[in-house]
């Protein structure tokens, strides 16, 4: 079931280079290249995207990893594509009744795909090497000065590593739901889509009342412990920048920005 | 963040607690009035829907009482200003092993709490290898907490909470997830800690379990039904049923065996006992 | 009325759950007759789980045979079959309800197997009545706001609406209490009675299944260990502790006698236990 292949969110507890370095370096990172993928045009496009897979390689990222979180955007990748190919104006390539495909559709389709599938690969080398709870620490310090504009940084912080802690109990809940539902005679491995659609649909109600009422259960556990928020917590292992990660990030984000500039 | 870490001979008290659900029809606790003492293990029994949870979770205040007061080592649990003190001193592990862990590692799951209390990373070192070694646990600090099996979880919960240096740790349904020989390193830790001094407060389905305890309150329908030591309230096994409790399988027996016109001493709870009994 | 169904030198891998560790079941083979209640034991991880998947038909063994009957089930299409006359009931009922109301929940395994109109709502009232769930109270409410004894009826009237012959449940009596583990009880045994089925619990908790079971099966790291009717577990020398679980005090108490040679007609009885006991402490006591 195609389910169990989402990698997006899952924390690999492999031991990369990219583990060891500060959450807040690689969230400042990923959050400026996110800024420049979209600044980006064709041929920078193409070399960052060489640079970063060149980096993950490096730094022991397992590439295959990555390919199998691309496995389950490929439909939101795809759709984009099309709607890019067939809905933009331009000098006509290739027509069919009323659908078009045109020579900037074309261009931008690539473009857009390719940045999506840019930041799909951003997002799992962050979640792959940073736990939750370390990305929510780092999340909170970055965002403190945003506490004096009122924003309740630690409430924010606490739901989105909740929310990450659950992605691999969602996917877990799920896969069970299918057996059960499989147990009781529905077919989802018929090889009528509308069929598995029709029997898939009725899983998520119960995937989220489950996942709801875990989350409760975390949240109280939680709260047992005098979890207030993020407030004042210290670390068993404080957070501490070396200069040898700080150069490393730096650089790479040099480098991306230096992107920017090729023609 | 000051945190106050003299210890409270204090024990928890519980006077004419109330406590209703949102939205429920009537009181799932009706005036309870109990004490418990640190140093003392106490099960708290009774069938599903007695309350039994309820009141496990007024005791270190995620629960406020409606009416009536809990006096958890001498703080108001209503009183939310205390609510980081009572969560200090009031330690909780849940029934399900999975939704409580947080961490990364056994050793960061340990340190969650004391991180919360805002100690210094050194104390929270210290802390963090004691819980470690009273669970026995010491070699899996490396480990990561959802891949260790089941009963393992649970020792590092506990851990987690023996980190807060609680005078009290409630257990609400700590075992029932477990298999045999994980309930019985479970209670066994409870054992170990009750020694040291802390007072433990077990909800359980286990009768056997309660049989090891020094005081036994079973509830029923949000009412304190029994309480005393397992002899006085588990010996009968035509009570315990009306309780809506399994009887002691011995306790049974014992009571065919008054038909044949033997007397077995009603603090007659286990196997050991019984066949004691049979041989003297 | 259920066919003898008979498993052998079943293998199969599966990942352990949390560590995402593969282990495997091996060499398993036993024969369950009609109507028998086998109690699957073993302590979490030992396969147990992925066993009772294999005798529902839900799992295709990666080696070995198994048979319903005479026929043995071979490839995706017998399997279909064969899937649609076991029934299988999950530990959690949250794993399992979905629709939106109890009685289209119930209704959904029925539906799939075809029924329809009256025939389909006859099915879930009977299904309803036979565990106990009163349908035109619950019949119209989501699953979900049912109370957790009431939503394990659901779940198990879902289950026994197809009409299965060969039932599995995996730990259905955790956190039940002792009223709600009587009423399972009476549940599995009307069922097996009125319809010759044959009923197979998994479980690490034997005390829960202590009367029921005719036999048992005991599992440790994928490997049938024993296979054996109660009396022979208690005369047997099979070391449940170290896998992981403990005979109830019942069984416990029972075994001890017996090894002292005590003799006792029925050791799951407690007045045949305390007759033994009687006779033996009459005669020591010269009393």
């Amino acid at each position: 079931m195609a389910v169990n292949d989402i990698t997006i969110g899952q924390y690999l507890a492999a031991p990369t280079l990219l583990h060891r370095v500060d959450p807040r370096l690689k969230l400042g990172a990923v959050v400026a290249a996110t800024v420049l993928v979209f600044i980006y045009s064709g041929w920078p496009l193409l070399a960052f995207a060489a640079m970063l897979v060149t980096l993950l390689a490096v730094c022991g990222l397992p590439l295959l990893r990555v390919a199998k979180a691309l496995r389950s955007v490929w439909v939101i990748v795809f759709v984009t594509f099309l709607l890019q190919i067939f809905l933009t104006p331009g000098e006509v390539l290739w027509h069919w009744g009323f659908l078009s495909i045109t020579d900037t559709g074309l261009a931008n389709g690539l473009l857009l795909s390719g940045r999506v599938v840019i930041l799909v690969v951003l997002l799992s080398a962050l979640t792959m090497t940073t736990p939750p709870l370390k990305l929510a620490d780092g999340l909170e310090s970055l965002m403190r000065p945003l506490a004096y504009l009122k924003v309740p940084i630690a409430r924010v912080t606490t739901i989105f590593s909740i929310t990450l802690m659950f992605i691999p109990s969602i996917l877990d809940q799920s896969s069970k739901l299918v057996r059960a539902q499989m147990a009781r005679g529905a077919d989802f491995e018929s090889a009528n889509l509308l069929r598995r659609v029709k029997d898939v649909l009725p899983v998520l109600v119960p995937l989220f009342v489950k996942v709801f009422h875990d989350a409760d259960e975390l949240a109280v556990a939680m709260d047992a412990r005098a979890y207030g928020g993020g407030r004042g917590r210290t670390r068993l292992y404080p957070m501490k920048i070396h200069a040898a990660e700080a150069l490393l990030t730096l650089t790479f984000v040099l480098a991306s920005v230096a992107i920017v500039f090729i023609p | 963040m000051v945190v106050d870490t003299t210890t409270n001979e204090l024990d928890i008290e519980i006077e004419g607690l109330t406590y209703t659900y949102e939205g429920a029809g009537s009181p799932a606790l009706k005036d309870i009035s109990l004490r418990f003492e640190r140093g003392k293990m106490t099960c708290l029994l009774g069938r599903n829907g007695s309350g039994k949870s309820t009141l496990a979770r007024c005791l270190n205040g995620l629960l406020l009482p409606g009416e009536g007061r809990v006096l958890s080592c001498g703080l108001e649990t209503s009183d939310r200003s205390n609510a980081l003190e009572v969560s200090r001193r009031v330690a909780m592990v849940f029934q399900n092993p999975d939704t409580q862990m947080v961490g990364e590692t056994v050793e960061e799951e340990v340190a969650f709490g004391p991180e919360n209390l805002g100690l210094p990373t050194s104390e929270i070192r210290e802390r963090v290898d004691y819980a470690l070694e009273q669970a026995g646990i010491t070699e899996l600090a490396a480990r990561q907490p959802l891949r260790l099996s089941q009963g393992q979880k649970q020792l590092v919960a506990i851990a987690g909470a023996i980190a807060m240096k609680p005078d009290f740790l409630v257990s609400d349904e700590a075992t029932s997830m477990l298999d045999y020989s994980a309930r019985l390193r479970v209670v066994e830790l409870f054992e170990r800690l009750r020694r040291g001094g802390m007072g433990i407060i077990h909800v359980t389905h286990f009768l056997e379990e309660a049989t090891l305890a020094d005081s036994v309150v079973v509830l029923d329908d949000g009412l304190v039904v029994a309480s005393g030591t397992p002899r006085d309230t588990l010996g009968d096994p035509g009570k315990v049923r009306a309780l809506g409790l399994d009887p002691l399988a011995v306790t049974i027996v014992a009571y065919e065996l008054e038909k044949h016109g033997f007397s077995v001493p009603e603090d007659v709870l286990t196997v050991k006992e019984l066949l004691a009994w049979l041989y003297a | 009325m259920a066919l003898r169904l008979k498993l052998e030198d079943i293998s199969y891998s599966y990942p352990l759950p949390g560590s995402g560790e593969a282990a495997a079941l091996s060499g398993v083979s036993m024969a369950v007759e009609p109507g028998e209640v086998l109690c699957l034991a073993g302590a979490n991880g030992s396969g147990k789980s992925t066993l009772a998947q294999v005798c529902t038909g839900l799992l295709l063994p990666e080696a070995g045979s198994l048979y319903y009957g005479e026929e043995k089930i071979h490839g995706r299409g017998p399997l279909r079959d064969f899937r649609r006359k076991a029934g299988l009931l999950f530990q959690n009922p949250e794993d399992q309800l979905f629709a939106d109301t109890v009685a289209r929940d119930i209704a959904f395994g029925p539906r799939n197997h075809g029924l329809k109109g009256d025939e389909l709502e006859k099915r879930v009232r009977e299904s309803a009545a036979l565990v106990g769930l009163p349908l035109e109270e619950l019949g119209g409410r989501s699953p979900f706001s049912l109370s957790g004894g009431e939503q394990r009826r659901a779940a198990l009237a879902g289950v026994l609406a197809l009409d299965p012959e060969v039932l599995v449940l995996d730990e259905p009596f955790i956190g039940l209490d002792y009223e709600g583990r009587r009423s399972l009880e009476e549940a599995l045994t009307r069922y097996r009675d009125e319809r010759g089925a044959t009923i197979i619990i998994v479980t690490h908790e034997l005390s829960h299944v202590w009367s029921l079971a005719t036999v048992f099966g005991l599992i440790s790291e994928g490997r049938l260990l024993r296979f054996e009717t109660r009396a022979e577990l208690l005369s047997g020398d099979a070391d449940l502790s170290s896998l992981g679980m403990q005979l109830p005090q019942w069984g416990a108490l029972a075994r001890e006698l017996l090894r002292s040679g005590l003799s006792i007609d029925d050791p799951a009885d407690p007045r045949a236990l305390a007759g033994a006991m009687a006779r033996h402490k009459g005669a020591h006591d010269g009393g």
